[in-house]
């Protein structure tokens, strides 16, 4: 191993994963984003059902568990890697949940029938969720990649001592 | 490599009050400089301005040769250790010593490098991950020291480094600073108010009062020939003993006491025949003998030592530094010798020394 290699991995040692915290901040950011995009509609009570109240209850777990999970993987531990994966699957799973189901509804608003989300407001809303869930499963790997690294770099100078 | 010259410098604040007045020091590469004196002599005042931290009002500062005068202080090249250690609680010992490094935007590697040094020198390796709050007073030091040991400064300037710590980790953490400066050779400027840590610390010692500079010399010079009757004063606990004597043929004559001098005092005080003059005599000084008798009013067992507070002659206060251990009771007599004298003008309070006229 060369000298900046090692030193790189040593620094570690002193160092939190900024970028990998960093980046499931900003998942949260994508996240709150969507969740004030999702409500821009005139389509009386079409959203007004049991999906909405779920919907409401995973985004304040989901923000939890972001946040907590930013704050684990700053200091390297790894089963806030995985996760971090698991909710950037969750936000992708939310795309076929909200935005494709209400871009695929219509109602009757004055006899006439009006698309509950239309395609500027759905593409975003897809964006946010895809950015989202980007940030926490690029975050993810960043975060395992370094930690096990980190793990092999204390346990060779465990073995060198 | 640093000499720094400091030449007829001045302090005046915008209130017309004059802190220093015509401060001049040469500290030359790799010294260890302390200024000593009371509270409100200008010796941090003067520290503050060679940092470039307050404006000089007159003279100049130079830094190898180089004029520093109107240099803002992030150019000086100069790290300041300060009283209150001056971290930053949200951060890691190991953030608070990169911190100047990053600001620089180093290499995170070379900074990596610089810190792991600085903590191996200062005993901080297993502490680098701690917060300030989970650290001691002298390990917080420490940290502070550390932060100004990676920027690898010309020159290192502690303000009262120490007064916060208790006594023992001052002592301790005093050794570590004479460590490190033997260490690392660098030119430091010390300022303190306490003279054990000037006499212990010094290459050389600044003593300073009411802004003027009194004495320049090593701690020998200042313990052994003071300058004046301030210094004497000032350097060494408990303090010089003074009393006011006539010199008179072959002897000093006191207020109820006389004593005598020898051939060499007898030819520092001709030019003083018959005038009145000021005795100094340091306690560790004062030991049994004939020369006057004690009066005793306080013994203090010290172990090695016994100190004695009492009276000579005509309610002259005296203390006595006796080696050994005593046990004298308010009222005893004890017969005590001066083994060594200090001489000062009355008027002027100089000293008084061989070849000097009155």
């Amino acid at each position: 191993m060369n000298d900046e290699k090692y030193i790189r991995l040593d620094r570690m040692r002193y160092t939190k994963n900024t970028t990998a915290s960093g980046l499931a901040l900003l998942s949260i950011l994508f996240d709150v984003f969507f969740f004030i995009s999702i409500y821009e509609s005139n389509v009386g009570s079409w959203y007004y059902n049991i999906l909405i109240g779920a919907s409401i209850l995973y985004n304040l777990i989901f923000l939890l568990a972001a946040f907590l999970s930013s704050e684990g993987i700053k200091n390297y531990k790894i089963a806030y890697s995985y996760l971090m994966i698991a909710l950037g699957i969750g936000q992708i799973i939310r795309i076929f949940i909200y935005p494709v189901t209400a871009h695929n509804s219509t109602v009757i608003i004055q006899e006439k029938a009006v698309t509950v989300m239309e395609n500027p407001q759905f593409i975003r809303c897809v964006l946010y969720l895809l950015l989202s869930a980007a940030c926490l499963i690029v975050g993810a790997v960043i975060g395992m990649t370094r930690s096990k690294a980190l793990k092999d770099h204390l346990a060779s100078l465990k073995a060198a001592a | 490599m640093a000499q720094l010259n400091v030449q007829h410098v001045d302090k005046i604040y915008d209130n017309k009050v004059q802190a220093v007045f015509d401060f001049n020091l040469d500290v030359k590469d790799g010294e260890l400089i302390v200024l000593v004196g009371p509270s409100g002599c200008g010796k941090s005042t003067t520290l503050r301005m060679i940092a470039g931290l307050e404006d000089i009002s007159a003279g100049h500062l130079l830094l190898d040769g180089k004029d520093i005068t109107q240099t803002p202080a992030k150019d000086r090249d100069m790290a300041m250790v300060f009283q209150n250690y001056a971290l930053y609680g949200h951060m890691t010992i190991y953030e608070n010593m990169a911190f100047s490094l990053t600001l620089r935007k180093e290499n995170p590697n070379v900074i990596h490098k610089k810190v792991l040094a600085a903590a191996e020198i200062l005993g901080l390796t297993s502490q680098l991950n701690k917060k300030p709050s989970q650290l001691s007073g002298g390990q917080r030091q420490r940290v502070a020291m550390g932060r100004s040991i990676v920027r690898n400064p010309k020159v290192f300037l502690f303000d009262e480094p120490l007064s916060n710590l208790d006594a023992k980790l001052r002592g301790a953490t005093r050794r570590e600073i004479l460590l490190l400066h033997k260490r690392l050779q660098a030119t430091m400027l010390y300022v303190t108010h306490d003279q054990t840590e000037a006499l212990t610390l010094a290459d050389r010692i600044v003593c300073m009062s009411m802004g003027h500079v009194q004495q320049v010399g090593t701690p020998l010079e200042l313990y052994d020939a003071p300058a004046n009757r301030f210094v004497a004063s000032f350097i060494g606990l408990p303090p010089m003993n003074f009393f006011d004597v006539t010199v008179r043929e072959g002897l000093l004559e006191g207020r109820g006491f006389k004593v005598k001098l020898t051939e060499e005092e007898k030819g520092i005080l001709l030019p003083y025949a018959g005038k009145t003059i000021e005795l100094g005599v340091r306690p560790e000084d004062v030991q049994e003998g004939t020369e006057a008798t004690l009066n005793v009013f306080s013994n203090e067992n010290l172990g090695m030592n016994t100190l004695i507070h009492g009276h000579v002659g005509d309610n002259n206060r005296i203390s006595a530094k006796l080696r050994g251990w005593f046990d004298y009771e308010v009222g005893d007599n004890v017969n005590v010798a001066f083994t060594r004298k200090h001489f000062f003008d009355k008027e002027t309070g100089v000293a008084i020394r061989k070849g000097e006229k009155a």
